[in-house]
């Protein structure tokens, strides 16, 4: 049964991919773009902080980075916006293996600490060199539209190209933290010392998959400036890197399947569901809506009554269901063969 | 089998997590029905840039006091704002969501040169007016030719460079000005304007010019410090709230004492002030800048009709807010001015004629239509290739933690036009 498990799934993500746009709007499918590349970036930072178990607070900016090199190619040196996707992961990569070589040998709150001044100097150096990087003013990107012969809505179009690189990085990482490799991953996370001891070489376990998550968010990067149409250093907050890592614990750190309802909360929670929850809310007790920082509140609270209630992640919550509904099963088919029970 | 639940169950909630909303309009306007107008705009709720979040409640404020008084044409406006947390990458889907999704008739008021700057071309581009950005960069006031459907409102930032130039022409013709300016758009949006007020003849009265990087992460004290040593009598600072007020002090720190300062209209507010001032600055007193509305925190403008009017619309409609913060003053007038422009574009409401009627503003005191909020004599005016809706400000000087008016106005697009 779970040998066709892995395949079945991806069918039915696939299935899924291909009617959601469908069912909904255009402004909605646009945001399932979102959804799309919020998925590549969150698969990528699963495989360093849920399978090596290296948390980090600097992701964001790896984003940033595969957005200002789609950026500058595609304004600055007339790419098509496309062909920039791969270089943007590629870039990003080599980027966060040239960091990593000195920052694994941190561990722990340590390499937290280090990935933290990621963001602060990538913001600080595209605030320095306004002449390549646009500065405070940013760049405006060509507007949204279909290539390749297609004639379709922009948002859709969008959605499409978000959802065909997902759909091939997706499977690409089960590979990664599968076999050998994942295993040495792994190890990494659960005992250092074990892993050493093993013959592993956890720094460079450590710096591998930290390329390795850095070319996964500089490809969503590359394709939140195509959806963007526009970059400054505004748009790469250090808060993004937060919400990245929200979003993997939210859908549950080391499971990739689990990273779908991650890059889901991360998509909707600032601007679709934050405000509706707060509306309603509104409605029922006179609550000001609007006051400064309101909607921080609601994303605080559904983020500690998520973790109160599903600790281990969307996925982690899903197991326990299973769980349960396997034990209840088991207790019914054991009440019918106990003759004393009836 | 718990596995391949998982799996089953993870696929179908990417769609069904999307709740489908009904979008369509029947009339033939986006955003207009025989009764209502939708109108929406993001702002800065969260983050930042949150102090601004008085703007959109204040203009919420003054369309409730228009609905209250038969509406636009006999259509009630909808107003509807959203957080956008001074990120360009919100204000974007927001703005989708607001176009393909609320179909609103126009968006009013968005707040930020970047975040609007993010959404102008995809607005230009479907034809969605972008009305009133609250921003006083330049650009969305001349480059009207290639956005249509963009206008500001305020008095822009070149357009106050030059009322200072002018102002120092006429006022202190012997001065040595020493200019500190932030090092993009915005700080070189004041100095050409400062240099196009004091004219030809008189660009030699800047003797030292110096820019500073917002990304630094020290305060601007070698400039200032050049600035002292270049001889300069006049402090001229066209900086953001946090250097300037860090200035102010470097200055004082420094041994400076200019005989006049003058402080760009964003940084020139009370609150920073009195911190410029409890932070050790001795310079604050005399301080010099502009304004074009009527100021809430000064007692004199109490008489005046509009600003009653404005004290009676915030204690009815928004009696939650400060009515003292100017930027809630600001919000009124802006809406206000809103209201005008969808009345003339007459009953058959369209985004086209919106924009017409925003192109060709005519609110003056000649005429009798003056937008009250604004201080006396202030026109809102556009017409043909000028279309800075706000161009006249009067300099002012703060006195006592009050900013007190100096004469009459002047127009700053006069010299640059």
């Amino acid at each position: 049964m779970s040998r066709f498990a892995k395949p079945i799934g991806f069918a039915l993500l696939f299935c899924a991919v291909v009617i959601a746009p469908f069912l909904v709007s255009n402004y909605h499918t646009y945001q399932l773009g979102f959804v799309g590349l919020y998925l590549v970036a969150l698969v990528g930072l699963d495989i360093l902080t849920g399978f090596t178990g290296q948390i980090s607070l600097g992701h964001g900016a790896f984003m940033g980075i595969g957005a200002y090199t789609t950026t500058i190619l595609v304004v600055d040196h007339g790419w098509r916006d496309l062909w920039t996707i791969p270089l943007a992961g590629v870039i990003a990569g080599a980027i966060g293996v040239a960091f990593g070589l000195p920052a694994t040998r941190f561990s722990g709150p340590y390499l937290a600490l280090a990935t933290f001044a990621i963001p602060l100097s990538f913001i600080g150096l595209l605030k320095r060199y306004p002449h390549f990087t646009g500065g405070n003013v940013g760049k405006n990107l060509p507007q949204l539209h279909s290539e390749l012969g297609w004639h379709v809505n922009p948002s859709i179009w969008f959605y499409v190209v978000c959802w065909v690189v997902a759909l091939v990085m997706f499977p690409l990482a089960f590979l990664i933290v599968r076999g050998r490799f994942g295993r040495a991953l792994r190890s990494v996370r659960d005992s250092e010392i074990a892993a050493t001891a093993n013959g592993i070489s956890t720094a460079g376990v450590k710096t591998a998959a930290f390329g390795i998550s850095a070319f996964y968010c500089g490809v969503a990067g590359s394709l939140y400036a195509i959806g963007i149409t526009y970059v400054n250093p505004d748009t790469f907050p250090i808060d993004l890197s937060i919400l990245l890592l929200v979003g993997i614990v939210l859908g549950g750190a080391g499971s990739l399947y689990g990273m779908i309802f991650g890059a889901l909360f991360v998509e909707f929670i600032r601007i679709s569901w934050g405000p509706s929850i707060l509306n309603l809310f509104s409605k029922a007790h006179h609550i000001d809506t609007h006051a400064p920082g309101s909607g921080l509140v609601v994303y605080g609270v559904v983020l500690l009554l998520v973790l109160y209630v599903a600790p281990a992640g969307a996925a982690g919550l899903i197991r326990q269901l299973m769980t349960l509904v396997t034990r209840l099963r088991r207790k019914k088919d054991a009440s019918l063969s106990d003759p004393s029970l009836v | 089998m718990r596995k391949t639940f998982l799996l089953i169950a993870t696929a179908l909630a990417v769609s069904a997590v999307v709740v489908v909303t009904a979008g369509a309009t029947s009339s033939a306007t986006p955003g207009v029905t025989a009764k209502s107008i939708l109108l929406e705009g993001t702002f800065p709720l969260s983050g930042p840039a949150s102090g601004y979040a008085p703007i959109p409640a204040g203009m919420g404020a003054y369309f409730a006091y228009a609905n209250a008084h038969g509406g636009v044409n006999g259509r009630k406006i909808n107003w509807h704002y959203e957080d956008d947390g001074y990120n360009p990458a919100n204000t974007v889907q927001l703005t989708h969501k607001f176009v393909e999704q609320d179909h609103a008739f126009a968006l009013v008021g968005g707040l930020g040169t970047e975040p609007q700057t993010a959404v102008r071309q995809y607005l230009n581009d479907n034809k969605v007016p972008q009305l009133f950005v609250s921003t006083g960069a330049t650009t969305f006031d001349r480059d009207f030719a290639t956005y249509p459907w963009t206008l500001g409102w305020q008095p822009d930032y070149e357009a106050e460079g030059a009322i200072y130039g002018k102002y120092v022409v006429k006022n202190l013709s012997s001065a040595k000005l020493g200019v500190l300016y932030q090092n993009d758009d915005y700080g070189n949006d004041y100095l050409r304007g400062l240099k196009a007020g004091l004219g030809e003849a008189h660009q030699s009265m800047i003797v030292s010019a110096q820019p500073y990087d917002l990304s630094a992460t020290t305060p601007p004290a070698v400039q200032v410090a050049k600035l002292k040593a270049s001889g300069a009598d006049t402090f001229v600072i066209f900086a953001t709230p946090t250097p300037t007020i860090q200035s102010y002090v470097i200055a004082t720190k420094l041994g400076w004492s200019p005989a006049h300062v003058i402080t760009n209209s964003v940084s020139a507010t009370d609150p920073f002030l009195t911190i410029a001032e409890k932070s050790g600055s001795n310079i604050v007193e005399g301080t010099i800048s502009i304004n074009y509305l009527l100021d809430p925190s000064n007692p004199i403008y109490n008489k005046q009709p509009g600003m009653k009017l404005y004290r009676a619309i915030m204690a009815k409609y928004d009696p939650k807010g400060n009515a003292n913060d100017p930027l809630n003053l600001y919000g009124v007038a802006k809406a206000w001015t809103t209201v005008q422009v969808l009345k003339a574009a007459g009953a058959n409401l369209t985004r086209a004629g919106l924009m017409k009627a925003a192109r060709s503003m005519v609110y003056t005191k000649g005429k009798n239509n003056a937008n009250p909020f604004a201080l006396p004599g202030v026109a809102v005016f556009t017409k043909g290739n000028f279309q800075y809706p706000i161009s006249q400000v009067t300099v002012i000087q703060y006195q006592n933690h009050v900013f007190k008016p100096l004469g009459g106005l002047i127009n700053g697009r006069g010299a640059l036009r």
